[in-house]
């Protein structure tokens, strides 16, 4: 590696011959290159994936806001808990707890005090709502908008990444900014759980006791599940990502179509309506905490989510590859 | 015209052996923006391993044309060619082996410059994955960030922030580097580093594409140059072509200029008074003729010496008035 590392570099004066084939991998592109090509230009013609795909997340992770927004997620449950657990005091919940309605309410509240499976997933729930939702927005205005309005996609462009797989190399990104974000309330909410009450109150939504590896599991499950639907708001965000060199209009629109949907599921004459609005799908993660675990409000939320990913995406690639850089 | 031969074989053929003699070609250029050209017709020529500078007052299309060569912007209409290859078609074959820094530097100011050169590097095709942080401090110290590497690009003043950008341009082995306004915000100290760069590039056979509209810097760096104006191109060619595009003169000083005139004329020599001596046109005759005749006619020479026009000067014609400088550039120079 190190001889190959040497002849790239530019004191090497290698310039008319392409020098960087000693380091290709498999992913070298002579297969590729027409047979008419110049024959001065030698070389990979791109780089490799896992690389700019490193470059990309590590970027992501260093930046402040990012990081600022994940801390304020982690302290959420946490606020949550303690604060209910004062209010409501620790007798308030247990195996004898009001059963749920099916949708977070009083109960849910009552049982988030002390449990530490209710008050992450409780929380999951709620901040799904809004303010994860807004953080993926946020990522995916930094990923395209913002960084044009930096002149930094340029970089990128020119090196050339081309603009298909700049779009999957972004998506990644927002991805693992859902995943971490959702990960951290979990783990921040289960945690907090833990040490308020322990294991008890672990129970189920008919008050059936779990184990605590069930409710790892079930966890596990809302959090993969949780980054797939941030993912299909990503997908948004990052079609209107695309089409601005303002991110804060990604976050705007974003926020914009969360709230116009929450009001329209509060009407009930738009019921038909319903099923084809994204943070309707939010309520299939009741799905977990029952026992036996049915799958079907997940599922269908699933659906709704992957549509919106599709959808989301192809806006975005189809404006990605036209726009100027 | 000799003088324009000259200047066209000096330049150096360093690439010609990859192929093509040309780096970058378009032919009818065009861009529109809502209805109005912004680029026009652009016919341009850049000469494998030759240093052409890009001139043209602010927005006389040099940044798109740019934007465009490097398949940035899709042109609306005519065909590019970039080191042989059609643009954008073949970026991903092309754009490995070309460096530029486009519409002043694009960094996250969150990050060290070494930090941003990283994250560029990772996107280098030409850069083998071991030798990434090898290629970014090679880079850093050729344009002289190797101490401030690791302080913020947020902390960087105008003129690092600029030499960033260069190191970006030259991260990999480039066959092409394009500059647009790389002086911008650089003290002299930091302008006469741009030229060494450049010349440095322009002794590896490196072919640099400058746009600027500091044309002293151009005069002093370009082998050939590029003339915009509205979005069409007005002259290109050898810079001492361009230079030399008037009609040559030599300015005589004599203690007596009337006389001088005179004689001249009698030898048929165009020649005329000026405040600092006698202008001779010296197209149809040399420049030991006419001291020969100046002398035989028993006038004293104080001084003469071959006159060459400034590019400020050519550059204001032909960016002023093109009607003219159409009709007084040499058969070499294209002139569209």
């Amino acid at each position: 590696m190190s001889a190959s590392a040497a002849s790239a570099r530019p004191a090497a004066g290698a310039v008319t011959d392409g020098p960087a084939t000693a380091g290709a991998g498999p992913d070298v592109a002579e297969a590729e290159r027409p047979s008419w090509a110049p024959a001065g230009l030698a070389g990979r013609t791109r780089a490799p994936l896992w690389r700019v795909l490193r470059a990309e997340v590590a970027w992501v992770f260093r930046r402040p806001r990012t990081l600022a927004v994940l801390g304020l997620l982690t302290a959420i449950p946490v606020i949550t808990g303690v604060a209910l657990n004062i209010a409501l005091g620790p007798q308030a919940a247990g195996p004898d707890g009001p059963g749920y309605t099916g949708s977070p309410g009083p109960a849910l509240l009552t049982s988030m005090a002390t449990s530490a499976f209710a008050l992450p997933l409780g929380s999951l729930m709620t901040l799904l709502m809004m303010l994860l939702p807004l953080t993926v927005a946020m990522a995916a205005g930094d990923a395209l908008a913002g960084e044009q309005s930096h002149g930094a996609l340029r970089g990128w462009l020119l090196a050339p990444v081309s603009r298909g797989r700049l779009l999957l190399v972004k998506s990644v990104g927002v991805f693992a900014v859902g995943l971490v974000a959702a990960s951290l309330v979990v783990l921040s909410g289960f945690l907090t759980g833990l040490a308020l009450s322990g294991t008890d109150g672990l129970v189920s939504m008919s008050g059936d006791q779990l184990t605590f590896g069930d409710v790892l599991w079930r966890l596990a499950l809302a959090v993969g599940w949780a980054a797939l639907y941030l993912m299909a708001v990503g997908a948004v965000a990052l079609a209107i990502s695309a089409s601005t060199e303002h991110p804060m209009v990604v976050v705007v629109s974003v926020l914009a179509g969360l709230i116009v949907s929450g009001v329209l599921m509060q009407i009930d004459a738009l019921e038909p309506m319903h099923p084809y609005l994204l943070p309707t799908a939010v309520f299939g993660l009741t799905d977990l905490i029952r026992d036996p675990l049915a799958f079907g409000g997940m599922g269908e939320g699933l659906v709704r989510a992957g549509s919106y990913l599709v959808i989301g995406m192809s806006l975005a690639y189809a404006r990605i590859t036209t726009k100027d850089g | 015209m000799t003088t324009v031969h000259a200047a066209a074989t000096a330049v150096p053929e360093a690439g010609s052996a990859t192929g093509t003699a040309v780096a970058a070609r378009t032919r009818g250029l065009r861009k529109e923006y809502r209805g109005t050209a912004v680029v026009d017709g652009v016919d341009l020529e850049v000469p494998r391993g030759a240093v052409v500078g890009m001139l043209g007052p602010n927005g006389s299309g040099k940044t798109t044309t740019i934007r465009m060569l490097l398949g940035l912007v899709a042109p609306t209409e005519g065909e590019i060619e970039l080191l042989g290859a059609p643009m954008p078609h073949d970026a991903d074959l092309v754009l490995p082996h070309v460096g530029a820094l486009v519409e002043g530097p694009g960094f996250h100011p969150f990050l060290s410059g070494r930090e941003n050169l990283l994250r560029q590097a990772a996107a280098e095709p030409l850069l083998a994955s071991g030798g990434l942080h090898a290629a970014v401090s090679d880079a850093l110290e050729r344009v002289g960030l190797a101490r401030a590497a690791n302080k913020r690009y947020r902390a960087y003043s105008l003129g690092m922030k600029q030499r960033l950008g260069l190191a970006s341009a030259l991260l990999a082995p480039r066959k092409l580097v394009v500059l647009d306004e790389p002086t911008n915000g650089l003290d002299p100290a930091g302008t006469l580093e741009i030229r060494r760069i450049i010349a440095d590039l322009h002794a590896r056979g490196v072919t640099v594409l400058v746009s600027s509209h500091l044309l002293a810097e151009v005069e002093a760096t370009c082998t050939h140059v590029v003339v915009l104006n509205e979005g069409v191109v007005v002259a290109q060619g050898p810079l001492a072509g361009l230079l030399e595009s008037g009609s040559p003169t030599l300015l005589v000083s004599t203690p007596d200029g009337a006389r001088a005139v005179e004689a001249l004329r009698d030898r048929r020599i165009p020649a005329r008074l000026a405040p600092d001596g006698v202008r001779v046109d010296t197209t149809t005759t040399s420049p030991a003729t006419v001291i020969e005749t100046l002398v035989r006619a028993g006038i004293g020479v104080d001084e003469a010496r071959r006159e060459r026009t400034g590019l400020e000067e050519v550059f204001a014609r032909l960016t002023h008035d093109v009607g003219d400088v159409v009709g007084e550039l040499g058969d070499d120079l294209e002139v569209a």
